[in-house]
């Protein structure tokens, strides 16, 4: 071997070898495989690998960054239509793969020159020179990313998107076949490409996650809208497994990547969760009015439940079903057997959502304070439960007993089915039996709106002396049943007054045929009567009334029976209360009524007297002059009665057309009014007894402030069995007696009356 | 005008002809019942006794029960006896 080298003729055949070397880029002929290991041999006794290896290094970094990437990115300019934006994609796809393979030989030589000459060395931590290239091009196209590149990059997947989504009808129409082939081509082979420049994820992955997240949701949307009864979580599962999953696996896994079939996969879980969720939320927008309707509802709530259990939605599902409660349901405008029809198929519903009951107690929350601040929910619920035609509540009562569970002992069916046991959700309340939660039936929950069974029965009690004391029917089979189910919820003892009450209807009719065989009751007019035992009814509301005196003879005729009857006992008649059939012969009509004492005592004594003055009359009667104006209005409306005068009343035989057509002009007052004292009234009479405390302490102490009052009535007069009272109630109380001139509030204290004191 | 009656049904209420509103034993209203039962009237009789005194009849049976040598009436401290009348 010669020392002595020839430095030009070296310097010749590398520029031959590696023609990126040569700035004067004149075309010169392929180096041949014999010049190739010659200028490999120059270069190692050279010693300029290393050199050599930059220098093409720098000149291919320059060329990708100042024409070929420019050039690329050129292409990604605003379009008109998806159509372009996906032939532009592809082309600059093929333009950049273009590039790429251009390098090919070049990198060949410099793999092998690495190979022998360098080694230890590598390309930017790649052994391979063509992942060195790779990524070059990666970093170098990176680098200079313009602004609307995912435009296009979405116009192209969204473009072979719809493609594969219509395949199937394009499949049955054998249509646009044509095209449709065209598309795929271009499709797979722009995919092949970014993936064998490993160009695919850096460049598409994000955009294209984001438009299948968009496609999902659509699809969701789209599918499950406003339609509640029937299942689509295994159809949405299958859309993703035969439509989203192939196409994607037809994007990432092509031959140069099989190593991503396992990133598919993971995405595959991804996206199957991402389904999940965004049903879920769909749903969960749409819950409220998935419980309105809620038996038709349930594959919606099902599917829900599956979904729930997968994503960890529970806290919006909670806010949102509040907050559309809120808004739809607990406003005034809602009637009350609405919200609680509204509030059944929420119960039910959401123990098909979650049998813990955790839901429940937290969604029905506030629900539960806004039906506690209805003044009638309780009657609500009572008459909803009684009623006749069928509805839930009358339903679930019918279905069964309530499960009263023992909060400390575990149930033998628990310990049965210990291997279903599911412990409680984390946010429970560690405090509350579970047990309670689950077992919670829906009556028993209503009544727990109030806190406690006695005010429930206590309304059921009125509700059933209403209905007693206006249907006058001795018929009692219906309510006796009602009693018995309603005893197996709420145990026999609370409801023990509700059974003496139905058996006071039946004795009455056992006496009444009794009374029916004395001889001189019979001569007159039917009678009988509803014998209370008042201690068990409800307080029937008081008013005095002065019976005609022929019907006064037949009562004491009848208690005189009773007494006859039942020894020692006697009958305190109450005179407003009842139903009268009665007829009335008019010389050009007859008139068949069924109406109260009240009525037919002002018409009996228009019998006797032809003209009364309406105080005279009242002072008979022992009605107050308004009520009986208010009553007579029934009288002057079928034309019988006509004030003359003001205040002076005249009986009228014969109607003339004139006076009729005055007379229908008059509103009819017949309203049925309940013969129960109205709660508020009790309550009343209950704080009344707090009266005489009240005034013992404001005698004493001159004046106080409520709180004051309110304390010291805790400390003495609250005790025992007494209702305990709250701070409002008592102020409202007060307020009353203010107003009745029976105290003096001023600078927040209360006082006697100064006269008062001095009498 | 002639007003015809035909049935007329009204609303009473039964009590007891007695000179006290409660039992002297029991303290509960002569028109409910003892404690020990559930419906009032002729499955819980009054009584009189021939003090003029009267009681739920199982209240003073209860308490003639409980008395060992002499049968009073608990209000009068007389002797008790049944006033038959």
């Amino acid at each position: 071997m010669s020392l002595k080298i020839d430095y030009n003729d070296s310097w010749n055949l590398i520029k031959k070898v590696f023609p990126i070397l040569d700035e004067s880029s004149s075309k010169q002929q392929e180096a041949s495989e014999n010049e190739f290991y010659k200028t490999l041999s120059v270069i190692e006794n050279l010693n300029l690998a290393e050199i050599i290896k930059t220098m093409i290094l720098t000149r291919v970094e320059r060329e990708i960054r100042e024409s070929y990437v420019p050039k690329f990115w050129s292409y990604f300019v605003k379009v008109e239509n998806y159509e372009e934006g996906f032939f532009k994609f592809s082309k600059a796809i093929n333009f950049i793969h273009d590039c790429f393979m251009q390098y090919g030989s070049l990198f060949l030589k410099l793999k092998i020159l690495n190979k022998k000459l360098l080694p230890e060395s590598n390309i930017y931590g790649n052994e391979d020179p063509v992942d060195a290239l790779r990524l070059l091009f990666r970093a170098t196209l990176l680098s200079q990313l313009p602004i609307e590149h995912k435009d296009i990059i979405e116009n192209f997947y969204i473009i072979a998107l719809s493609e594969e989504n219509n395949r199937d009808i394009a499949d049955f129409f054998n249509l646009s076949q044509q095209s449709e082939n065209n598309y795929n081509l271009i499709f797979s082979e722009t995919n092949r490409k970014l993936n064998k420049l490993d160009l695919l994820e850096p460049l598409v992955g994000q955009v294209l996650t984001s438009l299948i997240y968009t496609t999902i949701e659509n699809h969701v949307q789209k599918t499950c809208k406003d339609s509640f009864d029937s299942s689509y979580l295994t159809t949405l599962e299958t859309w993703l497994e035969t439509v989203i999953i192939p196409w994607l696996q037809t994007i990432y896994c092509s031959e140069y990547a099989s190593v991503n079939e396992e990133a598919v996969k993971r995405f595959q879980r991804k996206l199957l969760n991402f389904l999940y969720e965004t049903y879920a939320k769909v749903r969960i927008n749409q819950l409220f009015n998935i419980i309105i309707e809620f038996p038709e509802s349930l594959p919606a709530l099902e599917d829900l439940r599956l979904c729930l259990q997968k994503t960890d939605l529970r806290s919006v599902l909670i806010e949102k079903l509040q907050k559309s409660m809120e808004t739809r349901l607990l406003h005034p405008g809602v009637s009350t057997p609405d919200i609680l029809t509204a509030y059944v198929a929420s119960i039910r519903s959401m123990r098909v959502l979650d049998p813990s009951g955790l839901l429940l107690e937290t969604v029905t929350q506030p629900v539960h304070q806004y039906l506690r601040s209805r003044d009638d929910t309780v009657r609500c619920v009572v008459s909803s439960l009684t009623e006749e035609d069928p509805n839930d509540l009358a339903e679930e009562l019918v279905r069964g007993n309530a499960v009263h569970v023992d909060e400390n002992a575990l149930s033998d069916e628990d310990a049965e089915n210990w291997t279903k046991w599911m412990p409680d959700p984390v946010e429970a309340d560690p405090n509350k039996s579970s047990n309670i939660r689950r077992s919670s039936d829906i009556i028993s929950m209503l009544v727990s709106v109030y806190g406690s069974k006695e005010l429930f029965v206590n309304e059921y009690r009125t509700l059933l002396a209403d209905r007693l004391l206006s249907q006058f029917s001795c018929d009692t089979e219906k309510e006796i049943r009602y009693l018995e189910l309603l005893k197996l919820r709420f145990g026999d003892s609370q409801l023990h007054y509700c059974e003496v009450m139905l058996k006071d209807v039946a004795d009455s009719k056992r006496i009444k045929t009794h009374i029916a065989q004395i001889p001189e009751y019979s001569e007159n007019f039917n009678m009988s009567a509803m014998i209370l035992s008042a201690q068990f009814w409800p307080a029937l509301k008081d008013e005095k009334l002065e019976v005609h005196p022929k019907i006064k003879e037949q009562m004491a005729l009848y208690t005189k029976g009773f007494e006859a009857l039942k020894g020692s006992r006697t009958l305190a008649w109450k005179n407003h209360l009842g139903v009268v059939d009665v007829e009335i012969d008019l010389p050009d009509r007859k008139l068949n009524l069924s109406v109260t004492p009240v009525h037919v005592t002002i018409i009996m004594h228009f019998e006797d007297k032809k003209e009364w003055a309406l105080d005279e009359l009242s002072r008979v009667m022992q009605v107050p002059p308004t009520i009986l104006r208010r009553k007579m209005g029934f009288w002057q409306s079928y034309g019988l009665i006509e004030e003359v005068k003001p205040d002076l009343f005249c009986l009228i035989e014969e109607i003339e057309n004139s006076v009729s057509k005055a007379a229908s002009e008059i509103v009819e007052d017949y309203e049925s009014e309940s013969a129960m004292a109205s709660a508020q009234d009790q309550r009343k009479e209950e704080l009344q007894t707090f009266w005489s405390y009240i005034t013992g302490m404001l005698m004493n102490l001159d004046s106080l402030p409520l709180e004051r009052i309110h304390q010291m009535l805790k400390m003495f007069a609250f005790q025992g069995p007494t209702i305990e009272c709250s701070l409002q109630e008592l102020r409202h109380f007060l307020d009353a007696k203010v107003r009745e001139h029976e105290l003096v509030y001023s600078g927040g204290l209360y006082k006697l009356p100064k006269s008062d004191i001095l009498t | 005008m002639k007003v015809t009656i035909k049935n007329w049904v009204g609303v009473a209420t039964w009590k007891w002809v007695a000179n006290d509103d409660n039992c002297g034993i029991c303290r509960m209203p002569f028109d409910g019942c003892c404690p020990d039962c559930k419906l009032p009237g002729d499955d819980c009789p009054l009584v009189w006794g021939q003090c003029s005194h009267c009681f739920h009849m199982h209240c003073i049976v209860k308490w003639l029960q409980s008395q060992q040598v002499n049968q009073q009436c608990p209000m009068c401290r007389q002797e008790w006896k049944f006033n038959n009348k």
